[in-house]
């Protein structure tokens, strides 16, 4: 299932992300105002850019904001992802909204987009753990280059219902819990639709693992 | 890098032949006009792979830019062109294989075997197009039950292409019938000048290597400068070797000579000029007619990966059906894909090779000439979408480019209705069958769509560091 994303902003937050997602196989587009911050972007070749102020609906428009299944605001303003996302939601009312917000307490933004994004609390989790030195570890903090990723198996998915032993992942993938996390996986374990498993992936093969769990 | 393996691979050794029966020593005009026409549309591909980070080649583009069902009608174009040219390729082998054999006197010569000219002759028919269906099938099983050769192998095989391209040339400039050789006449008694745009119309099909590079952007490093580079860069070098090699073969076994070799043309111009009883291999010849099998075999394998690659792309977009955008659970593979391009290549093995060339031709022009189109209202409606490479002196190049990819399928849809009705017949069917398909899909998909979508894809937790 690959979605057409719109990010708002190409600054770490912003292109971060998007490079994320490219490597789980989605279409994207980042539209940063920047023009040095463009060039730089386009050289990573990750997502199509749209030189200029997302909160410009001539701009956002060239995003393609009516064919797009998700928009997110990730400028460092989060007035302004507030407005971008509500000009989206004007153009496209099917659009799903994210917007980053700057503080913890700024929840009330949660009225008006579907979800809300405050990646120093994120950043600060991580911090945490790091600093702890802890061998507990939670999913969001795996370093290097490994995804430990929580994926909920999809109805009619090409391995849903299909016991592990039947499906060959590509080489790179280990589905580590059973069922919701309660045992290690077993050859028998079956992927069963609607639950979560815990699946570490390379990024390169992510893309596979996604269109086999996900369809 | 398989880009121009598809673009140098089969294409030389299968259409040089075709190319000579119907312009004569103009063939090699033919072909560096071709080189011209395809370059505006070259840079279309180029500002377009620069700007828009998919691999998925031209049908990825339009889906971009144009509205569900012209975009679903390239797909399906790209997807049947594709297919043919991949029948086109099996219908190369068959022949140079026969020839390969021959050189080792396993077999008669390859046209006292199986007239692949008239295949409705009775007996001629199984040897070559037998050995077509099995090179397909078997390309088709090993694609389908396991992922495809990676890049690097590309590579090598490319590489291995051109060394015995350039043995050919070497050796074909350096014998006693190249320096004999006549060129004249240029045109070909009564056909005159004109008789080369419907050979252009016939090998264009030898530069769909753009889409084809455009379908493996995703791993390139600084596109600004390397995808323009990439598509220049192979574009220059097709077009010298076609050159040098076409010109080559005209000269030492003559136009009709080359003309009445068709597809194994280039592998019987080697084996006249070739020294013969060399240690191992025996003849010199052998080693270009297995140059011509091993292109033929790669760039079907190439264009097996493109088409299941484009109808893969259109089940993710949801214009095909689903299964169509999804790998098999036991091999990875996009099976379904892989099997329905298989069954229209086998089935286009039984046409002549002729009419895979025109079929195939004819759709790379047509989907040419909506690339072009793409980058116009692109340009139109984006205009601060961020270009890192912006092709010059726009909008000519991409109005120039349609403009002539119109005119050689004019040129070409005249040429079918004079001498290849049937070629003309499926490509129209084709469409037609892929309107009704859309209109059929669209009518049951939007009946189902809600369910679908009322449940929100789950976000997955992650964060960035």
């Amino acid at each position: 299932m690959t979605l057409d994303i719109i990010i708002a902003g190409g600054g770490r937050v912003g292109f971060e992300t998007a490079v994320l997602l490219d490597t789980r196989g989605h279409d994207i587009t980042v539209v940063e105002s920047d023009d040095d911050r463009c060039d730089e972007m386009a050289d990573e070749y990750v997502a199509t850019i749209i030189n200029g102020d997302a909160s410009n609906p001539d701009i956002l428009r060239q995003a393609d904001v009516d064919g797009s299944d998700v928009i997110a605001g990730l400028t460092g303003l989060p007035g302004q992802n507030l407005a971008i996302c509500m000009e989206a939601t004007e153009m496209n009312p099917e659009i799903r909204t994210v917007a980053r917000i700057a503080d913890r307490d700024q929840e009330g933004y949660g009225q008006f987009v579907d979800e809300t994004v405050f990646p120093e609390g994120a950043g600060a989790r991580v911090a945490a753990n790091e600093i702890e030195g802890s061998d507990v570890r939670t999913l969001a903090d795996v370093t290097g280059t490994l995804d430990i990723m929580e994926i909920k198996v999809e109805e009619g998915a090409p391995a849903a219902e299909k016991a592990l032993r039947e499906i060959r992942f590509p080489a790179g993938t280990l589905v580590i819990s059973d069922d919701d996390g309660e045992r290690v996986a077993r050859p028998e374990t079956t992927l069963a639709p609607g639950k979560r498993y815990v699946i570490a992936v390379e990024p390169d093969v992510a893309d596979e693992v996604m269109n086999l769990l996900r369809g | 890098m398989i880009g121009m393996g598809a673009m140098i691979g089969a294409g030389i050794f299968v259409l040089t032949g075709l190319a000579a029966e119907i312009a004569g020593p103009a063939a090699i005009l033919v072909f560096l006009l071709n080189g011209v026409v395809t370059a505006f549309t070259g840079l279309s591909y180029a500002e377009l792979a620069a700007s828009i980070p998919k691999s998925g080649g031209g049908y990825a583009f339009v889906r971009e830019v144009f509205a569900d069902l012209p975009s679903f009608v390239m797909g399906w174009m790209l997807w049947f062109a594709y297919m043919i040219a991949g029948g086109l390729y099996a219908l190369g082998f068959a022949p140079n294989f026969l020839e390969l054999l021959h050189v080792y006197d396993l077999t008669p010569p390859p046209d006292q075997v199986g007239a692949v000219a008239l295949p409705v002759v009775d007996a001629a028919v199984p040897a070559a197009v037998g050995l077509a269906f099995v090179a397909v099938l078997g390309l088709v099983a090993l694609n389908a039950v396991s992922t495809a050769a990676s890049g690097s192998v590309e590579t090598i095989f490319t590489l291995i292409k051109v060394s015995i391209l350039v043995v050919f040339v070497a050796f074909g400039a350096t014998s006693p019938m190249f320096s004999s050789a006549e060129f004249q006449p240029l045109f070909p008694g009564d056909a005159g000048a004109l008789s080369i745009l419907p050979a252009m119309g016939l090998t264009f099909i030898a530069f769909e290597g753009y889409d084809l590079i455009t379908t493996v952007t995703e791993e390139v490093k600084n596109p600004r400068e390397n995808i323009p580079k990439a598509i220049f860069v192979s574009l220059a070098v097709t077009v010298l070797v076609y050159l040098a090699v076409v010109g080559v073969a005209i000269a030492t076994l003559g136009a009709e000579g080359l003309a009445r070799a068709g597809e194994a043309g280039i592998a019987q111009a080697a084996t006249e000029f070739m020294p013969t009883g060399l240690p191992v291999i025996q003849n010199g010849g052998a080693i270009i007619v297995f140059g011509a099998v091993f292109s033929t075999l790669t760039a079907l394998n190439a264009v097996v990966i493109a088409s299941s690659r484009v109808a893969f792309s259109m089940g993710r977009e949801e214009q095909l059906l689903p299964s169509f955008g999804q790998l098999h659970h036991r091999y990875g593979t996009p099976l379904v894909a892989i099997l329905a391009s298989g069954v229209v290549m086998l089935g286009s093995v039984a046409l002549p090779t002729q009419s895979a060339g025109n079929m195939s031709s004819l759709f790379f022009l047509l989907s040419f000439i909506v690339v072009n189109g793409s980058v116009i209202k692109l340009r139109r409606e984006r205009p601060d979408m961020n270009r890192p490479y912006e092709m010059p002196y726009y909008p000519l190049p991409p109005i120039l480019g349609i403009v002539l990819n119109l005119i050689l399928t004019g040129v070409l849809i005249e040429y079918l209705l004079r001498t290849d009705v049937l070629a003309l017949v499926l490509s129209g069917s084709w469409i037609l069958l892929g309107i009704a398909a859309y209109a059929v899909y669209t009518r049951l998909g939007s009946s189902d769509e809600p369910s679908e979508a009322a449940e929100p894809d789950e976000p997955i937790p992650q964060t960035d560091d």
